[in-house]
């Protein structure tokens, strides 16, 4: 902080912005390997039967 | 995928980008022949309700096919526009006056904040439809929404520390923004863990769609929070306080996290639905019992 102004802070930005992506990429690869899982259980009981 | 059913919302997605990215280049290019007269206020508000609008016609008419491309398309656009959003939030908009390089962490910090609350109040719309209908359809789409939503509230609080560090000077404070966030990410949180341990479907869906019937009285308490107390945190911008130069970044990373957001819903609570099937199955007959039957 210089004379009530922000000064440098790239470090912050950066590392709010690698968060965000990691946090969504995380997520939604989470979601898609639940979903194929879900996805071959259900094709399993249906061969089952 | 079904043409009938994404037609109109193709079509408010288009208004919506028309107002929110056209509108806001030409503007910014001192072009204002492109904004048919309207104001700065007006212009936001119908960008930002034909793509809401079009973006949850999309999930509707699209959650219960099953099929990976609207998950696709939405994942595709999403990323498109979080890229080239982020992009020129980091290497074109100019730095803020007072908190300098540090205000870019607004173009992901804001769309976050807003698709949050609107992921919240879709599963406040889903409990509030399956409480009068009773369809289990309505009880996936709210699981998948509070499930999203929890993630994003979740983001929204380390992005919000993040940001907090340089200007504020310290990662956390019990501010009442960032307090009634807290209690909103814990409350929809303790929703999905009800979820958990109850395990008749009808019991866990009425219990959870009370829940978060009373839990969403937080997101308005979130919201107003900057204007009724003292806050650390600022009240909320509108066009008219906001730079022109900023426009651009914010709304295409608002635009791309409500597609993913929309995105992800539609998986979650295609998890959610494919599991209430395998429960709510008849039980398969033993040999024996089978042989008998025949």
């Amino acid at each position: 902080m210089s004379g009530g102004v922000v000064t440098g802070g790239w470090n912050f930005v950066i590392a709010a912005y690698v968060v965000t992506f990691a946090v969504l990429f995380i997520y939604g690869v989470t979601i898609i390997t639940r979903l194929r899982a879900e996805r071959s259980r259900a094709a399993n009981e249906a061969n089952e039967q | 995928m079904n043409e009938m059913k994404t037609g109109p919302s193709a079509i408010l997605l288009a208004i919506g980008a028309y107002f929110g990215f056209v509108v806001a280049v030409a503007q910014f290019h001192g072009v204002t022949a492109l904004s048919l007269g309207l104001k700065s206020g007006t212009i936001a508000l119908l960008a930002a309700g034909c793509g809401v609008a079009g973006a949850i016609w999309f999930l509707f008419a699209n959650d219960q096919i099953d099929s990976w491309r609207p998950a696709q398309v939405l994942i595709g656009l999403g990323l498109l526009c979080v890229g080239v959003g982020s992009y020129y939030g980091l290497f074109v908009a100019p730095p803020e006056q007072y908190m300098g390089e540090v205000q870019r962490i607004m173009y992901v910090h804001v769309p976050t904040a807003w698709n949050a609350l609107l992921a919240m109040t879709l599963a406040f719309v889903c409990a509030v439809i399956f409480l009068f209908r009773g369809d289990f359809k309505w009880d996936s789409r709210m699981e998948g929404s509070i499930a999203t939503g929890v993630v994003l509230a979740f983001l929204l609080c380390c992005q919000g520390a993040i940001w907090a560090k340089p200007t504020w000077g310290v990662w956390w404070d019990w501010d009442p923004r960032l307090t009634t966030t807290a209690v909103l990410l814990f409350a929809f949180l303790g929703i999905l863990a009800l979820r958990r341990f109850v395990e008749d479907p009808a019991r866990r869906a009425i219990w959870s769609a009370v829940a978060t019937i009373i839990a969403y009285v937080d997101v308005p308490i979130v919201y107003f929070s900057v204007k009724w107390w003292n806050s650390l945190h600022q009240q909320q911008s509108t066009p008219g306080t906001v730079s022109k130069q900023f426009w651009l970044p914010l709304r295409l990373n608002a635009f791309g996290i409500l597609f993913l957001m929309v995105a992800f819903i539609m998986l979650r609570s295609r998890i959610a639905s494919m599991r209430l099937k395998q429960e709510l199955a008849p039980p398969l007959p033993a040999a024996g019992e089978l042989g008998e039957a025949v």
